[in-house]
């Protein structure tokens, strides 16, 4: 049985790759929307002054574009299962329901890292020139980046999940998903703004936020995993 | 019942009531269907067939009462009963940017399909679709997708096979297609259909039952069903509205 399920989540996970390398549609959405809200970022803080200190704030820019970023993803990722009735036939295999949730948020997932790892740099670039960085903390970042993005992809494929048979999908998925978000987010703005400011209060900071984050996602994964049975199946 | 009734019943559904909300779709509906049959089923739009046929499908839960596809449960037996069953519904189920041989493929995946390739091609050929399996499905006329959707029913080779209108919006050629697998394998399986065609459905049928407002208005094998009656039956619940 595990390995049947092994199985049917490696064909799930392929069978979106594929899909999305082939049409583009969540990634170009993704990333056009993160690097234009880093562009956004930019040009309203040009005026901030000579005193202002980006990084005091990087955290919380960062995960805010990532948290918005991720909605536009998630919403897609489920419309193309409904496209044509294919959730259905998902659920008309043998399947367990959790294999099928754990298969759509590995997606997300690795849609939301690689949109990330494209903005990342280009944040850099903009806000964080110049100024003093220590490189073994801010080598800590791609961590909480992972840890934070587990999160947000499970929490949001159980909720696009829900949402997706609703008439309003996009204002449902935000008016759930940005609530329950909060906590992730506060772990993880505190982890990253931790790794940005550096040295040793800054690694402290970080390790302080990832245990938030960490202890979100093992709750989170678990109700969502236990949840989504009865969801699919509403 | 003994046991070996039970393995001669495809379907036993005893007093199944589905509600959404207030809203009863079916409401204790009762029926058995030796293995083997083909059952159609008829009544007018918001009847409750395809109500029936989800809650037969492991794809809805019962509210209340119990239904049995192969002498398994569809709530406590449904992760096996899906690899015994297949649907051909009106709407394809395929992906549009996978082309048919990787939708093909991938539902192999998902029922665990002996030699993959191998069933692909055979049925590709069945539905005669092997010169498009390297095409998206997005390209794909309706009667293609259909074809292919048969196809993909097939794949795991299921003994109780549910059509939800399946020759709805389908070419001459297309229906030829459909009629000829499934006179292929119709003494090796059991058919559930739904229809709103009653030449066709009473055709092909070996039990007919029509649905209003959720409720069993007719249930008898074709052999005892007097055609003039059963349509006199059939259009006195089309006035009858949705349950």
């Amino acid at each position: 049985m595990a390995s049947a399920s092994g199985r049917q989540l490696r064909a799930m996970l392929r069978k979106d790759i594929v899909m999305e390398l082939r049409t583009k549609e969540m990634i170009m959405s993704m990333g056009l929307y993160s690097l234009l809200t880093m562009v956004v970022y930019f040009v309203a803080l040009s005026q901030a002054g000579s005193n202002f200190d980006p990084r005091d704030i990087a955290a919380g820019l960062l995960w805010l574009a990532f948290i918005f970023t991720s909605m536009l993803g998630l919403n897609r990722s489920l419309v193309h299962e409904k496209d044509q009735g294919c959730l259905e036939a998902l659920l008309l295999s043998p399947v367990d329901r959790p294999v099928i949730f754990f298969a759509k948020a590995g997606g997300n997932l690795i849609f939301l890292l690689a949109v990330e790892a494209l903005t990342l740099p280009v944040f850099g670039f903009l806000f964080l020139q110049g100024t003093h960085l220590d490189w073994g903390s801010i080598a800590l970042l791609p961590l909480i980046l992972i840890v934070g993005s587990i999160g947000m992809a499970g929490v949001g494929t159980l909720l696009a999940t829900m949402s997706v048979n609703t008439s309003g999908k996009d204002f449902v998925l935000a008016m759930l998903f940005i609530p329950l978000m909060y906590p992730l987010l506060l772990g993880a703005v505190t982890a990253t703004g931790g790794a940005i400011v550096g040295g040793a209060q800054g690694v402290s900071v970080f390790w302080t936020g990832m245990g938030w984050v960490v202890g979100y996602d093992v709750i989170m994964l678990l109700a969502s995993y236990g949840l989504y049975e009865f969801i699919v199946g509403a | 019942m003994t046991e070996e009734h039970q393995h001669t019943l495809a379907l036993e559904v005893r007093d199944l009531t589905r509600a959404f909300g207030v809203r009863k779709a079916l409401d204790g509906v009762s029926l058995e269907l030796p293995v083997g049959a083909f059952l159609s089923i008829f009544g007018p739009n918001g009847a409750g067939k395809t109500t029936l046929v989800k809650v037969l499908t492991t794809l809805l839960n019962p509210s209340s009462g119990s239904a049995r596809v192969l002498g398994r449960d569809v709530v406590s037996d449904a992760v096996d009963l899906r690899t015994h069953i297949g649907l051909i519904s009106h709407n394809p189920l395929l992906y549009p940017d996978l082309t048919a041989e990787e939708n093909l493929l991938f539902f192999a995946d998902m029922y665990g399909v002996e030699q993959p390739h191998v069933r692909v091609s055979e049925l590709l050929e069945a539905v005669e679709l092997d010169h498009r399996k390297l095409d998206l499905t997005r390209t794909f006329s309706r009667g293609m997708l259909q074809r292919l959707s048969i196809a993909r029913a097939l794949l795991h080779r299921p003994e109780v096979i549910f059509l939800d209108e399946p020759y709805s919006g389908l070419d001459p050629h297309a229906m030829d297609i459909l009629d000829g697998l499934i006179a292929q394998i119709r003494d090796s399986h059991t058919f559930v259909m739904i229809s709103h065609d009653l030449d066709k459905g009473l055709e092909l049928c070996s039990h007919a039952l029509i649905l209003a407002k959720g409720r069993v208005v007719l249930y008898e094998p074709r052999e005892a069903i007097d055609d003039a009656a059963f349509r006199q039956t059939y259009r006195s619940t089309v006035g009858m509205g949705v349950s």
